[in-house]
C-alpha cells in the first residue's frame, strides 16, 4: 500500500529547480531514507510535503487523497508531522508544553489529554524533568524533544530530517534505537540523513536525490553501488 | 501556599469593589482613567502574545466609542447596553480588517493598523450628519447622571473583563498557539495550528475590548469627538504601561498600568504636559536595562533564587 506518492513534484526556487519532477512514494509501514548531496533537494521535499512551500508544479497524494493545494496546518491534521533540521524549540514554553502544542493541536485533544499524551511520549524517549526549561537541555535532548512533537501529532507519515546530526556515535545508537521502536508501532518513516550507518541500519529502501531529480532508488546495497550516486558525492573520475 | 493566594484575590476584589465607601470622588475619577487604561493594556499585550503590534488601539477605542454613543442616541438603546454593542461592533471591524491585512506581520501589521485608526478617525470627522463632524456629539447626561460611585464599579467591571479575558487566554490551548505563532509560524503550522485563523480571533477579542472600553469612556465623560476619542494617547499609554510593567503576562500591563496611571496623575499636577516627556524617559530606561518589565524582571529572580536554593 502507498502511503504518499507524488507526481513530477517541481519545486522552483527563482530560476533554481530545487525539485525536478520527482516521482516518489513511500509504501506504508515502510521506512524510507532519502540521500543525497548538500543541495539536492532533500529538505524541499520534506517542505513541500508537509506544506511549507506550495510546488511549483505536479502532484502529492496522500492517503489516496490529493493534498496538492491544502495548507501545512491540515497535511498535519491529516498525518503528516516532520521535524526540523535546525532544531526549532518554542522559547517560553517548557519542554512537556513543547510537546503539547503537537498533541493538542495535531489530534485537537483537549489540554488534560494532550498533557497526558506529552508526558507518555517524553517518558518514552526518555526526557525527564519535563517542567524545565528548554535553555537548559543537550542537543540530543531537544532533538528528542522534535521528535516527541512531531510524534504528539500523532501522524500516519514522520518525516526525520537529519535528526542524528550533531550527536556522538553512542547517542547516534540510542537514537536508531529509538526510530526502531518508533517504527514498530506501525509508523511509516520518512528519514533524511547524511550518516551512511543509519540510512544501512534503518532504512528498507533508499531513494537518492541529485540535483532536485531522483537518480537511483532501492535497497541500500543496490543504491550504494549505483555509479550515478557514486559521481553524486565523489564526483567525476577526472 | 494555593488558598492563600485565593484569599489575597478575595481580599484586594474586596477592597477594589468597596473602594467608593471610604475615598473621596476625586481619587474614584482618577481610578476610573487608571483602569480604562489598564484595560487596553492588557487588550494591547494579549495580541502582542501572538507576535503583532497593534498602533490601532485609539482608533478602535474611538469606534467603540462613536458606536456605543450613536447606538444610544439614534435607536434608544440603554447606555450599558449600547458600550456592548460598541464593542460588539469593533470587534466586527476588526474581525473584517483582519481577514485582509492579517497576512502582514510585524512591522507592516503596525503600520497598517496605525493608518487604520487615522483613516477612522478622519471618516468619522467628514460624515457631519451622522457624528456630529469635527465637533463630535454630546450626550444629554453622562451614564448614572454622573454618580461617580456607580461609573467606578462600571470601569471596574470593563477592567475585570479584560482581566478574565486574559487569563483564559493565559491558561487554555489559546496560549499554546499563540506563544507558537509568536516565536515560530513553520512550527506552529507544521503542529496544526491554524495560524490565520487564530490571528484574525485575536485581533477581533482584542479589539472588542478595546471598543467596549471606548464605550465607557463615551458614556463616563458624556461626549464623543474626533479629536478626544481618537487621542494617540489611547495608543501610546497602554503600550508604555505594557512595557513597563511586562509583556506576555496578565499582572505585567496590570502593574504598570497602576504604576503609571498614578506617576501620571501624580505629574500632571506638577507638570503640566511634562508628563509626556517623563513617560517616554520611563520606556526608554526600561528597554535598555529591564526589556522584561518590572514583573518579568520580578519573576526572573524569584526563579534564579529557587534555583540556587536547590543548587546549594
Amino acid at each position: 500500500m502507498t502511503i504518499l506518492k507524488t507526481e513530477n513534484l517541481t519545486r522552483h526556487f527563482g530560476g533554481l529547480a530545487a525539485l525536478d519532477h520527482v516521482n516518489m512514494e513511500i509504501r506504508e509501514n515502510e521506512i524510507l531514507g532519502i540521500i543525497g548531496p548538500n543541495g539536492a533537494g532533500k529538505t524541499t521535499f520534506i517542505n513541500v510535503i508537509a506544506g511549507i512551500y506550495l510546488p511549483t508544479q505536479g502532484k502529492i497524494f496522500f492517503d489516496d487523497q490529493d493534498i496538492t493545494e491544502l495548507p501545512a496546518h491540515k497535511r498535519c491534521r491529516l498525518g503528516i508531522a516532520r521535524t526540523f533540521q535546525l532544531v526549532r524549540p518554542l522559547p517560553g514554553l517548557s519542554l512537556l508544553e513543547n510537546v503539547m502544542v503537537g498533541s493538542l493541536f495535531g489530534k485537537g485533544l483537549r489540554q488534560r489529554e494532550a498533557r497526558k499524551k506529552a508526558e507518555e511520549l517524553c517518558e518514552f524517549l526518555g526526557l525527564s524533568n519535563m517542567t524545565r526549561d528548554i535553555t537548559r537541555m543537550t542537543a540530543l535532548e531537544v532533538k528528542k524533544m522534535e521528535i516527541a512533537h512531531a510524534m504528539a501529532t500523532q501522524p500516519k507519515l514522520l518525516f526525520l530530517d537529519e535528526v542524528m546530526a550533531g550527536l556522538n556515535s553512542d547517542e547516534t545508537m540510542e537514537m536508531i534505537a529509538l526510530v526502531r521502536k518508533i517504527h514498530s508501532w506501525g509508523m511509516t518513516i520518512g528519514i533524511v540523513e547524511h550518516v551512511m550507518r543509519v540510512i544501512r541500519e534503518l532504512t528498507h529502501r533508499v531513494v537518492v536525490l541529485d540535483w532536485g531529480q531522483v537518480i537511483a532508488a532501492g535497497a541500500y546495497e543496490q543504491v550504494s553501488n549505483d555509479s550515478r550516486v557514486i559521481t553524486a558525492y565523489l564526483g567525476e573520475e577526472a | 501556599m494555593k488558598s492563600s493566594r485565593y484569599l489575597v484575590y478575595i481580599g484586594v476584589l474586596i477592597i477594589l469593589l468597596t473602594l467608593p465607601f471610604y475615598t473621596g470622588v476625586y481619587l474614584l475619577n482618577v481610578m476610573d482613567i487608571i483602569l480604562i487604561y489598564l484595560a487596553l493594556a492588557l487588550s494591547w499585550d494579549m495580541l502582542l502574545r501572538s507576535g503583532q503590534i497593534s498602533f490601532g488601539m485609539a482608533g478602535l477605542f474611538g469606534v467603540g466609542g462613536y458606536a456605543a454613543a450613536l447606538i444610544h442616541l439614534n435607536a434608544g438603546v440603554s447606555p450599558l447596553l449600547s458600550i456592548a454593542l460598541g464593542g460588539l461592533a469593533a470587534g466586527f471591524l476588526a474581525c473584517l480588517i483582519g481577514m485582509a491585512v492579517l497576512q502582514l506581520r510585524g512591522m507592516y501589521f503596525a503600520i497598517v493598523t496605525l493608518a487604520l485608526a487615522e483613516i477612522f478617525r478622519v471618516v468619522i470627522r467628514n460624515l457631519p450628519d451622522l457624528t456630529g463632524g469635527p465637533e463630535g456629539t454630546i450626550l444629554p447626561s453622562a451614564i448614572f447622571s454622573g454618580n461617580s460611585t456607580k461609573t467606578y464599579w462600571l470601569v471596574l467591571t470593563v477592567a475585570a473583563v479584560s482581566v478574565i479575558a486574559s487569563e483564559i487566554f493565559r491558561r487554555t490551548r489559546i496560549h499554546f498557539a499563540l506563544t507558537s505563532i509568536r516565536n515560530d509560524e513553520i512550527v506552529a503550522k507544521s503542529s496544526g495550528i491554524s495560524v490565520f485563523k487564530y490571528l484574525v480571533f485575536i485581533f477581533a477579542v482584542t479589539s472588542a475590548i478595546q471598543g467596549i472600553t471606548g464605550g465607557a469612556y463615551a458614556h463616563i465623560y458624556g461626549f464623543v469627538s474626533p479629536e478626544g476619542s481618537f487621542s494617540l494617547d489611547f495608543t501610546l499609554l497602554p503600550i508604555a504601561m505594557t512595557l513597563l510593567g511586562g509583556m506576555h503576562s496578565t499582572w505585567g500591563p496590570v502593574v504598570g498600568a497602576l504604576l503609571l496611571g498614578v506617576v501620571s496623575e501624580f505629574l500632571k499636577l506638577k507638570i503640566p504636559y511634562g508628563h509626556l516627556l517623563v513617560y517616554g524617559i520611563i520606556i526608554v530606561i526600561t528597554i535598555l536595562f529591564f526589556p522584561q518589565g518590572i514583573v518579568g524582571t520580578i519573576g526572573q529572580r524569584l526563579k534564579k533564587n529557587h534555583v540556587e536554593r536547590l543548587a546549594s
